[in-house]
């Protein structure tokens, strides 16, 4: 082993376990980088959406134009990780707020 | 992760659900040391998720943790869970397992359950616990019940982002874990694999998994659970409080076109346990059953009928033929009364559930050599002396591995398939030679 060769392996920083399983998996795929893109794309939309008080989800998908079942579904998980939350009943549907609005 | 697995068992069961865990504990009460092992991250299967149970209306949860609890901690028990039984050979009278543990991407031992890795993650994902409807996170704790409350990475749905690891205050992560096979020998087997709901699709002109607001009578459950996706009963479809709700019975049994010839037998009272918890959950709701015939059978099941009947839930007799999707995704059943010399009406409802029937989880054929009935359940060949008994002396069944039940029965044939399996285990004088005595 030449000198270059041990000075270039004493440099290599070792791969961190993430970057192991990363290049196991054959990195992320095309589809869930799709997805995620998309799902940051709806929560800034349901944001901006919030941010004026709270809404029910069909008030929320005319705004936002998403459909409203996808609406939902994003509520429910922003709900569940605490960043919404859900008040009264308008008109038969619950009114949501975004946490500290 | 633990790769290490004891040479032998006295016995291995298959399933963590309520059958499970009861063949389970029955055997390591009897003194027998038993692998108990389940495909998914917690054991608990159906019954852990379903809102309260009929016709005593318990919380399911409530009575179901105690035994998971109990068959976590047994000492006897060793639990193995997000485990598949690849295959077993017959060796003499025992059995060699071949298993093949999954990784969690995380050390068992030093996972605390605090739920940080999970709070950082930033992909959501549709939770299978909530049958869809609600989300988890890529990596997750199956849910607020789970045994054991351990984390595990859905690595299909992980971006690489390593939040997890930096979030963890014990260092549990361990990213390099992979699938391992694992060999041990048993003296005897108990099948209790559990069920599944017919498919969604299966009847096409119901709209199941097309319309958002038909539903998956387990996801009903969730929805009506205090810990369910929504916490309180909504629309899938717009987030609408229902007031209108039909239940379509015997849609996925009873009906030879889709392969299910068989009543499922919980149906109709599962129906009628949603139907009158809806009633005390929504005001003034209205809630109808569409019926061909009410199975109420089993001990206080008539006197829950007639109470839920009393409580203002509609029974009528009539069988839908098919439903329809409007703008404001109501629903419109077009059906014939049965009562009324089969005359076809259209009720238009904003919610429904289809009263799906119970199929298989898990074909054991191959990977047991035991055989399958044409229904696709276990063959018991002695059903009525011997009910746990399958094709396979040493090879027992219970729970509804082996036809559609209730809890109650299904405990109580679990139970018989664990007496079954310690009667085994005697016969061939496992406990005095074991498998170093056994032909090979």
């Amino acid at each position: 082993m030449s000198s270059g060769e041990v000075e270039a392996t004493a440099k290599a920083k070792p791969k961190r376990a993430i970057e192991v399983l990363r290049d196991r998996q054959g990195g992320m795929s095309k589809e869930l980088k799709e997805y995620f893109n998309a799902q940051q794309k709806v929560r800034k939309a349901l944001r901006g959406a919030l941010q004026a008080g709270p809404k029910t989800v069909p008030q929320v998908a005319a705004e936002t134009r998403i459909e409203s079942s996808a609406v939902l579904w994003h509520l429910m998980a922003m709900r569940r990780y605490g960043e919404v939350t859900d008040g009264p009943e308008q008109d038969g549907y619950v009114l949501y707020r975004l946490k500290g609005a | 992760m633990p790769h290490h697995i004891r040479e032998r068992f006295d016995a291995l069961v298959i399933g963590g659900g309520i059958a499970g865990m009861q063949a389970a504990l029955d055997l390591s009460e009897q003194g027998h040391e038993v692998l108990l092992v389940e495909k998914t991250p917690s054991i608990g299967g159906v019954m852990v998720g379903l809102n309260k149970v009929f016709p005593t209306l318990d919380c399911s949860s409530c009575i179901c943790t105690p035994r998971m609890a109990e068959s976590a901690h047994h000492p006897r028990i060793r639990l193995q869970t997000y485990t598949e039984v690849q295959r077993i050979e017959r060796v003499g009278t025992a059995f060699r397992v071949h298993l093949l543990l999954k990784p969690r991407y995380l050390r068992e031992d030093t996972c605390i359950g605090c739920d940080e890795c999970e709070l950082v993650c930033p992909v959501d994902v549709p939770h299978e616990f909530d049958y869809g409807l609600g989300a988890r996170r890529a990596i997750y704790i199956p849910h607020g019940n789970a045994i054991p409350q351990k984390a595990v990475l859905d690595v299909e749905h992980c971006i690489f982002c390593g939040k997890c690891e930096k979030a963890c205050p014990t260092d549990c992560l361990d990213f390099t874990q992979e699938a391992v096979e694992v060999q041990t020998m048993v003296g005897s087997v108990i099948v209790a694999s559990g069920l599944e709901v017919t498919p969604m699709s299966a009847k096409a002109e119901y709209g199941g998994g097309r319309f958002r607001n038909v539903l998956n009578p387990l996801a009903m459950e969730r929805i009506q659970s205090s810990n369910g996706p929504y916490g309180r009963v909504l629309r899938p479809a717009d987030g609408r409080i229902p007031h209108s709700i039909a239940y379509v019975q015997c849609a996925g049994s009873r009906d030879r076109s889709i392969g299910v010839p068989y009543c499922s037998r919980v149906c109709c009272m599962y129906a009628l346990k949603q139907a009158l918890l809806l009633r005390h959950y929504i005001h003034g709701v209205d809630v109808t059953l569409y019926y061909m015939d009410i199975r109420a059978f089993g001990k206080g099941y008539e006197q829950f009928y007639r109470r839920a009947v009393a409580d203002g839930v509609k029974v009528v007799k009539g069988k839908v033929a098919r439903i329809a999707e409007e703008a404001n995704f109501d629903l419109t059943l077009r059906v014939e009364l049965l009562d009324e010399d089969g005359r076809v009406v259209e009720r238009r409802h904003d919610l429904v559930v289809l009263s799906q029937g119970l199929i298989p989880a898990w074909h054991p054929a191959a990977a047991l050599g035991i055989e399958e009935a044409d229904d696709g359940f276990v063959t018991t060949p002695e059903m009525k002396l011997n009910p746990s008994y399958t094709t396979v002396p040493g090879i027992f069944v219970g729970g509804v591995a082996a036809g559609p039940k209730d809890i109650p029965d299904a405990i109580v044939e679990a139970g018989e398939a664990a007496m079954a399996a310690a009667n085994y285990l005697k016969r061939v004088n496992w406990k005095a030679h074991g498998p170093a005595a056994v032909p090979a």
